[in-house]
């Protein structure tokens, strides 16, 4: 019942760069370093039916990241599970789609305002998968970089490990950078790779605007023996995909006008 | 009161298929009878409180129904933020126990002991808090929680003091309050957890109608009110601070109510932490919420 419909990331980064205008919106390049990420997702790996987005038979996506979540609302929209109007409504007085992942709206699964929080609800969840005996979805949770200076994610790394829930998957948005700064001068995280591994996950590294590496690195993960839950390291670019945003940080705070907003969507042009 | 959780916990495993109860390390001997009924039913998740109450979120989010037990000095006082985005904002109907609140810990100081719990809890949406004097308030509390939609924090204070009720049919579940005893008096106490007994000692000498306030959230308020109405001198008594518990609940409705005009005095822990180490009484002696202190106060309050 794998929904094959492929969600374009292009299309995804035309519309969050319109809803960050409309709604003079920060946040943008934190969303653009996971486009590929969530494009896969929702395009080969998420089975969610939109007509009953809470089906207990649904993979989950959680966006832990909070930040990035116009990504999800942009994959969503082409999923049909947000419309138009929400799309085009953004940040509008009365509107629904907040600027941080909220349980509150359509096909978001967790609260990532506050960071380091979604890693653990998802781990609960996968919790629940295990005690049940019935694992036969997925628990994707994306965390950013930054995210896990936070203690919780790390303590929920030892827990999922020593529980063996081997359906939880933690995508890491490494975008190399966090609100102030760059991650190795705020607070070094690496080696990640060996650091999942030695809290006991499978994990690889892979090139996150590589879609095709993204999903045979996910599959390989998935079709793993190991009882251990799984870990993906995704090397991204903060701003990916216009050329003054990336790598940027000042794309975290800052806000589109008219003239960069075209410059952007015309460097999306074939 | 311990038993009678002890008992529940037990209860609802056998009952319930998908239940499971979290505790971060905490509650050894309260648990004995859970872990050799259903021990698949016990997870210890570590010394991992805020992480616990996330984890106590995704199971509740699919399916399960979740205990989660820990000192109130940690749950909710150390996870406060975890509780107000994971379990109270998705509406997610999850017990918490909070144990030893109050002084109850008082020889191991200021990090184990919890006078804010109730009015940390009180600003948050979707949960209903839980005080209980005695055994059979406990047991109605925790079926309450059980059957409601809403998150639930059940505060349990000094857990060894003999009951207030005679039983379960003197407990009014449905007003979230009872009268403990039948004084006509025109001075009415209003107590919870711990302080009851004390309030009944002390209504020996002086008189007062004794209510014993367990239902925090969901209490009869127009009922308290017609109560209220009838008595000049209100004293609300609690082992908490007086800053956002019950005597603020009652400051609030009396501020608030056209009929009541009573003067209220608050006792309870007055915002300062506990200076020496000792016993649990002593440290009820220390913050003058023993018997022979509070007679004191109230009676000068009276004479003002």
């Amino acid at each position: 019942m794998k929904d094959k419909t492929r969600i374009d990331p292009i299309l995804m980064r035309k519309t969050i760069l319109k809803m960050a205008y409309s709604g003079s919106s920060v946040h943008i390049g934190c969303a653009f370093s996971l486009v590929e990420l969530v494009a896969v997702l929702y395009s080969k790996f998420i089975r969610i039916d939109k007509d009953n987005l809470k089906s207990n038979d649904r993979d989950i996506l959680a966006l832990s990241k909070g930040h990035g979540v116009m990504a999800c609302y942009a994959a969503l929209f082409q999923k049909g599970i947000v419309s138009s109007e929400e799309i085009e409504s953004y940040f509008q007085d009365g509107s629904k789609l907040k600027g941080l992942s909220s349980v509150h709206c359509p096909g978001i699964e967790v609260s990532g305002g506050s960071l380091g929080h979604g890693i653990t609800v998802a781990t609960g969840i996968a919790l629940a998968d295990k005690l049940r005996g019935s694992r036969t979805r997925n628990v994707f949770v994306i965390v950013g970089d930054g995210e896990i200076n936070e203690g919780s994610a790390w303590e929920c790394f030892l827990f999922a490990a020593h529980h063996s829930l081997r359906n939880l998957v933690v995508i890491v948005d490494a975008n190399s950078y966090q609100a102030m700064g760059r991650s190795e001068d705020v607070l070094n995280l690496e080696p990640l790779k060996a650091k999942f591994e030695a809290f006991g996950f499978e994990c690889c590294e892979v090139d996150g605007h590589s879609e095709s590496s993204i999903e045979e690195t996910l599959n390989f993960l998935l079709s793993s023996k190991l009882q251990t839950p799984k870990a993906l390291v995704a090397r991204t670019v903060k701003g990916k995909g216009i050329s003054f945003m990336e790598s940027n940080n000042v794309w975290h705070y800052s806000r589109l006008d008219k003239e960069t907003l075209e410059r952007s969507l015309s460097e999306l042009e074939p | 009161m311990r038993q009678v959780l002890s008992n529940f916990l037990i209860e609802q495993a056998a009952t319930i298929e998908d239940f499971v109860v979290l505790s971060g390390d905490h509650g050894y001997a309260l648990f004995d009878g859970l872990r050799s009924e259903s021990p698949s039913k016990f997870i210890n998740v570590g010394v991992c409180e805020q992480a616990m109450i996330g984890y106590a979120a995704g199971l509740s989010k699919n399916g399960f129904k979740v205990v989660v037990y820990g000192l109130s000095a940690f749950l909710p006082t150390r996870v406060f933020e975890f509780i107000k985005m994971d379990i109270c904002y998705d509406h997610l109907p999850v017990i918490m126990l909070g144990d030893g609140a109050g002084l109850v810990y008082n020889t191991l100081g200021a990090s184990h002991q919890c006078a804010e719990d109730i009015s940390m809890l009180r600003s948050l949406a979707n949960l209903d808090i839980y005080s209980p004097a005695d055994k059979f308030e406990m047991d109605l509390c925790l079926k309450a929680a059980a059957n409601s939609r809403n998150a639930s924090y059940i505060r349990i204070g000094k857990s060894d003091k003999p009951s207030i009720h005679k039983g379960p049919q003197d407990v009014d579940m449905t007003r979230g309050f009872s009268k403990v005893n039948s004084s006509k008096s025109s001075v009415c106490f209003i107590a919870t957890g711990s302080m009851v007994s004390t309030a009944l000692e002390v209504s020996k000498d002086i008189d007062a109608l004794v209510i014993s306030l367990f239902s925090l959230s969901t209490f009869d308020r127009h009922e308290l009110l017609t109560i209220l109405g009838s008595a000049k001198t209100v004293v609300t008594l609690e082992e908490h601070s007086v800053n956002g518990g019950i005597g603020s609940i009652v400051a609030e409705m009396v501020a608030e109510s056209a009929i009541v005009s009573s003067r209220l005095l608050r006792i309870g822990i007055n915002n300062r932490f506990t200076e020496s180490c000792g016993s649990y009484d002593y440290a009820i002696l220390e913050h003058k919420l023993d018997v022979g202190s509070v007679k004191t106060r109230i009676l000068s309050f009276l004479e003002s």
